[in-house]
């Protein structure tokens, strides 16, 4: 990237910030308006129920990374270019969503569509991330088919039972994925006495080289279940996936209040024979067999003045270790080496390439404590919430910062500021990242 | 010998938290005056601020017995969908971006303004507070109610109800320290059909956000049968399917 095209995207990244202030004083006026009136007739009007809905968000999210240029990423990325010291990212996004429902039967979407401008210049994709029917014969049973998000366990910002489902991002772990094509079926019971639910869930997931290629082997059939009871007012999952996609796994997990203010959670999984990767010293992948066991154990703490506080600490067996991770570190900076030395970049492509299997998971190592903290409208500012979280790698003590403001000054406008802080040394995952630090404005209006 | 069993018979009786027994009834009277045992709602929650700005939500909500509610929001755009169940203590959120509920204290606000979750996800009174004492004050019967656990939202209730019809007129409640946290006002008293007439108009202000102000319009309740399953983790993410 030249010296001009940098200027005019650090001036444009400057623009943007500015016209969204601008926007905000200009608005608040407009929604200064008198006491409310007192009409049923008119709310009866808003709340007529459609048989069809249709809705979304428009995102605006220019991002600014400050680039780490020692790092196994950054090397393995610009090895060939030089990007200076900080990029510029402007992303927009249409998230649209919509319903059709008639009697018992619906039909469901949500698809992301996605444009960005970066030092690459401009791209985009369209992810359909679900389009599924429903039949609701009554609130004891469902069914649906199609492509579907179907979430399991109760870790706020990891899972270790999620089975039928793509890891969500810890960074982001509110966000929705992209589902997989399956059919699942819902069938819940109430009771008196201590045991107050019980509903079983069974999944179907067929993979093919054509559909859910991503989920695992191709060519089977694989099966599903989940059986919930709430007894004596905790949430306890049985939970099962078999399949040769797959390894076999079996999963608990429990969630609980303890005082109106404190909630506890936890998830096991348990996956005998599963094909665990590993690097060796000289930049190789390879896998054995191995019995791996993936837990989590989790808080949610609300003081009194609205501060709530969450804690997990996640153990994945299935991660690679310090070792693995320093070898794959050390081959890069080798590969990187004779890069420069010869102008071969045979080994740093195998590197990315290795980077993309094991390493591509949002968080691919085997320890990792998360923490966030968020004040619910301190101070009297409505619909503000300043927050702070940090995720730490146990194993190489390395971790990132980011604290947020989140606010939604006005009705379906959602303003975002995060700034992600990265600390590690040399060979650690949150020292060897691509950027030192990240800062991200994400503006999204709802309609 | 006998002096000293009449002594502790006397301490004992002394330990007792004092109840009123026609208050409690009183109580459980004005709380089905309020809603049918098993009905369904919607409700405009109105929050507006010193400036005179304003936000609007819209919420279903369904109830059965003392202890079981389900609401989910319509509007704004922003967030529909995301719904909330309440059983006793217990109190989960459904996201529709997450796409499976989480367990959440049960004081956890799911929407900003001066209502929280007890106004909002509110079970019957009677099942949260005892009638300490009663009093007639011009006209009108005045309940001192304090909560039966720690875990409600506020610790004591002074409830001003209308004698004839046995509605609330005005509520204060308190933090155990006994500071006021906010006031509800209910008004303008309308007959929603099927033999319920209650207020369709509750104002909220608080000194402890002073110059706002939340109005929470009710509309179309009506009585419904409503099976227990659909007071459910299962069932939360598609709660507006009832309407």
């Amino acid at each position: 990237m030249n010296r001009g095209t940098l200027k005019l995207n650090k001036k444009l990244f400057a623009f943007s910030v500015y016209m969204l202030g601008l926007s905000l004083t200009c608005l608040q006026p407009v929604f200064c308006q008198d006491d409310y009136q007192f009409d049923l007739s008119e709310i009866e009007k808003e709340i007529e129920k459609k048989p069809y809905y249709i809705g979304g968000f428009l995102e605006f999210r220019p991002v600014l990374f400050g680039l780490d240029r020692d790092s196994a990423f950054y090397k393995l990325r610009f090895f060939d270019q030089d990007e200076g010291s900080t990029l510029e990212q402007y992303n927009s996004r249409l998230r649209l969503e919509g319903s059709y429902e008639k009697g018992i039967t619906g039909l469901y979407f949500r698809t992301d569509s996605k444009l960005w401008y970066d030092y690459q210049g401009w791209d985009g994709d369209i992810t359909f991330l679900e389009g599924y029917f429903a039949l609701k014969p009554g609130p004891s049973f469902a069914l649906e088919a199609g492509k579907k998000v179907v979430q399991w366990g109760k870790g706020y910002a990891f899972n270790a039972v999620n089975f039928v489902s793509r890891p969500k991002d810890p960074d982001d772990p509110t966000e929705p994925v992209e589902g997989y094509y399956l059919a699942v079926a819902d069938w819940i019971k109430s009771f008196g006495g201590p045991l107050k639910t019980l509903a079983f869930t069974p999944v179907i997931l067929p993979v093919t080289d054509s559909i859910n290629d991503k989920f695992g082997e191709p060519d089977h059939i694989n099966f599903a279940a989940k059986l919930y009871g709430l007894l004596w007012d905790t949430d306890i999952d049985i939970l099962l996936f078999t399949g040769k996609s797959r390894t076999t796994s079996y999963g608990l997990d429990f969630a609980r209040n303890i005082t109106a203010n404190f909630a506890v959670h936890g998830e096991f999984a348990w996956l005998p024979g599963f094909d665990k990767k590993s690097i060796n010293s000289q930049g190789h992948l390879y896998t054995e067999k191995s019995d791996i066991l993936k837990y989590l154990f989790g808080i949610r703490y609300l003081t009194t003045n609205d501060m709530t506080f969450i804690i997990e600490y996640y153990h994945n067996g299935a991660g690679l270790d310090e070792e693995d991770a320093d070898n794959f570190y050390r081959f890069v900076d080798r590969a990187y080496d004779t890069y420069l030395s010869t102008g071969n970049s045979s080994e740093l492509n195998r590197a990315t390439q290795l980077s993309q299997g094991s390493l591509s998971t949002a968080k691919p190592m085997r320890d990792y404590l998360y923490f966030r903290a968020s004040w619910n409208e301190p101070f009297d500012i409505l619909y503000f919430t300043p927050a702070v979280f940090s995720i730490i790698n146990l194993n190489d003590r390395s971790l990132s910062i980011t604290p947020e403001l989140l606010y939604k000054p006005i009705t379906n406008l959602e303003l975002r500021l995060r700034g992600a802080f990265l600390v590690g040394g040399k060979y650690t995952e949150y020292g060897e990242k691509m950027n030192d630090y990240k800062i991200e404005l994400r503006v999204r209006y709802f309609f | 010998m006998i002096k000293l069993l009449s002594m502790i018979l006397m301490c004992l009786c002394l330990a007792v938290p004092a109840y009123s027994d026609d208050g409690n009834a009183i109580l459980q009277k004005v709380d089905r005056n309020l809603n049918p045992d098993s009905f369904e709602m919607y409700r405009k929650l109105i929050n507006i601020e010193p400036d005179g700005s304003k936000k609007e939500f819209i919420m279903f909500t369904v109830k059965k017995g003392r202890d079981q509610v389900a609401s989910v929001f319509l509007s704004p755009a922003s967030e529909k969908g995301r719904a909330t169940l309440r059983l006793g203590e217990n109190m989960w959120l459904y996201i529709p971006n997450v796409g499976k509920p989480i367990r959440i204290t049960s004081l956890q606000s799911v929407t900003g303004g001066i209502f929280n979750n007890a106004d909002i996800m509110r079970l019957d009174y009677s099942a949260e507070y005892n009638c300490e004492k009663m009093e007639q004050q011009e006209g009108l019967l005045v309940l001192y109610l304090k909560a039966k656990t720690r875990s409600v939202a506020y610790d004591s209730l002074k409830m001003w109800v209308d004698n004839k019809k046995l509605l609330p007129n005005t509520i204060e409640c308190f933090a155990s320290s006994g500071m006021l946290i906010k006031t509800l006002y209910f008004k303008k008293v309308q007959d929603f059909g099927g033999g319920i007439v209650r207020p369709a108009v509750i104002e909220t202000d608080s000194p402890l956000h002073k110059g706002y102000k939340s109005i929470m319009i009710f509309a179309k309740m009506k009585k419904k049968e409503l099976p227990d399953e659909v007071f459910t983790l299962n069932f939360l993410s598609k709660v507006e399917s009832l309407r």
